[in-house]
């Protein structure tokens, strides 16, 4: 019976470039989402 | 609850969300990395499957979602209607583009060729480009008012486009057959395979709910904080 | 309604025929944009026959965007818009009289680059292909335009218009683009029309569901 075939190379790409696409906008997510619980300093 | 609480809560609930998507899809990444089985025809490429299907399900949902609520802002008027439409979208945006580059990462190995013009890629190109032409207009118009009635008229038309888009390729398609473009799980997949489908689709909603939910909330947020600096300007 | 519609639009086409200049200078880019479809093939791969749907849809619905960008820009130059909005015209006659403006102005391009082609690519154009062809046009551009007239009512106040507006219609223009041209290139292939039912029944649904979208959304856009 033939072995599957050797693609893991394409698996580990689309695993890797997703996984740094959900960092990076998460990231840019969190920080916005922290700017905007932080306490308003200027007076009302 | 002032807006501003009320914002500032959908921000931590988005928050805490978030957390507890981008754990399930961690740990949905492990099980299909490790403890999925190989597909003996098509080998590891195939895993990427669970990483396609369920992104371009929340990017559709997603999507699908800026157009209903497109739709009620156009009848009801409801600011909050719009800052989470502009929510979904931008999320929305980024799942469409996972899905777009996925796609021809699996499809090289899978169907020998990087992409082809199928219905379900054809359709979520186009939502790529509606997604695209929506942040445009957003940016282009600077009155809020127009803003979000023109991004609501964008997104309810772009959503009955899609539905449209799909139907003529598929129509295409089955008049002029080209390599087939089989589902390469064909119709039953193997218990084990399908439950970490199912996982990651699940995952993925998460994500998007998560992420959509904290976008609403920081917008909700930027409105509330504007509301009190005109007033006490 | 219909009346005040038809009022508005042949206004538009007679101001638009006073001045000539708009439409002989977009039948003038259609019929070049046609010819570089000829020195864009290669003839020893690509025969002029095969081309020919492609070249003439392409060519058409271009033309067209580019003359959508202009159905609001009179009113738009002068102010006009208010007093439209003043008169106690309801919005869905504006609409359906800037899109009958709109589809005139785009079946006018076709009336032309029809012919052009059949000239320049050579083509065996039989009597009933013609008037297959002329239906799918028809069809393809009523839709078409309604969706135009949205996005160039949408367009019309900002500053980005020329590069924003083909960017948020050409999406919407595939639909009616592949059913076109499939059809028109079964059609010069002296198949029936009865072949190309299929893809004229796609174009009649698209057709009804874009000028009730537009006319549903229309009138929310012209809000203050």
């Amino acid at each position: 019976m033939t072995p599957p075939p050797d693609n893991g190379a394409y698996m580990i790409a689309a695993y890797a470039i997703t996984g740094v696409i959900l960092l990076v906008y998460g990231w840019s997510l969190w920080r916005r989402g922290a700017a905007a619980m932080k306490d308003d300093s200027a007076p009302h | 609850m002032s807006n501003l609480e009320q914002a500032r809560a959908l921000v931590k609930r988005g928050q805490v969300m978030t957390v507890i998507a981008v754990t399930a899809i961690a740990l949905c990444a492990v099980r299909a990395l490790l403890f999925t089985p190989v597909e003996r025809f098509q080998g590891p490429a195939q895993k990427i499957f669970y990483l396609h299907v369920p992104a371009a399900w929340s990017a559709f949902l997603a999507f699908g979602l800026v157009g209903i609520v497109s739709g009620l802002y156009l009848w009801l008027n409801d600011r909050r209607l719009d800052l989470f439409a502009e929510a979904s979208a931008e999320t929305g945006t980024i799942l469409t583009a996972i899905v777009l580059i996925t796609g021809p990462i699996w499809g090289k190995p899978i169907w020998g060729a990087w992409w082809v013009w199928d219905a379900r890629l054809t359709s979520t190109l186009f939502l790529f480009f509606i997604f695209i032409g929506y942040h445009s207009l957003r940016a282009a118009v600077h009155d809020p008012q127009d803003r979000a009635r023109f991004s609501a008229v964008l997104g309810i038309l772009g959503a009955m486009l899609i539905p449209f888009i799909h139907l003529t390729v598929y129509l295409f398609r089955t008049q002029h057959p080209m390599p087939v473009v089989a589902r390469p799980e064909g119709p039953t997949l193997p218990g084990v395979m399908l439950l970490t489908l199912l996982l990651s689709v699940g995952a993925f909603t998460l994500l998007y709910l998560g992420w959509t939910t904290l976008r609403y909330g920081i917008g909700r947020v930027r409105e509330a904080r504007e509301e009190l600096h005109d007033a006490t300007a | 309604m219909i009346r005040l519609a038809l009022t508005i639009a042949t206004k538009d086409l007679r101001a638009e025929l006073r001045s000539r200049t708009a439409l002989v200078t977009a039948l003038a880019f259609a019929a070049l944009v046609l010819v570089l479809f000829e020195f864009a093939r290669d003839p020893t791969r690509l025969t002029a026959a095969l081309l020919a749907p492609s070249a003439v849809w392409i060519t058409g619905t271009f033309a067209a965007t580019l003359t959508l960008g202009r159905a609001f820009s009179t009113e738009q130059d002068h102010h006009a818009m208010d007093g439209l909005l003043l008169a106690p015209v309801p919005r869905e006659a504006i609409f359906i009289g800037k899109w009958l403006g709109a589809l005139a102005f785009a079946l006018a391009i076709d009336v032309l680059i029809v012919p052009l082609a059949v000239l320049f690519f050579n083509l065996r154009m039989t009597a009933e292909a013609l008037a297959g062809i002329a239906l799918v046009l028809v069809l393809a551009k009523v839709g078409f335009t309604a969706v135009g007239t949205v996005f160039s009512a949408l367009v019309a106040k900002l500053r980005s218009k020329e590069l924003l507006l083909p960017l948020l219609v050409l999406p919407f223009l595939v639909p009616p683009l592949i059913g076109g041209v499939q059809a028109t290139a079964r059609l010069l292939d002296g198949q029936p029309l009865s072949d190309v039912s299929g893809w004229l029944r796609l174009l009649l649904a698209y057709d009804l569901v874009f000028v009730v979208g537009g006319l549903l959304v229309f009138p929310r856009l012209l809000d203050e």
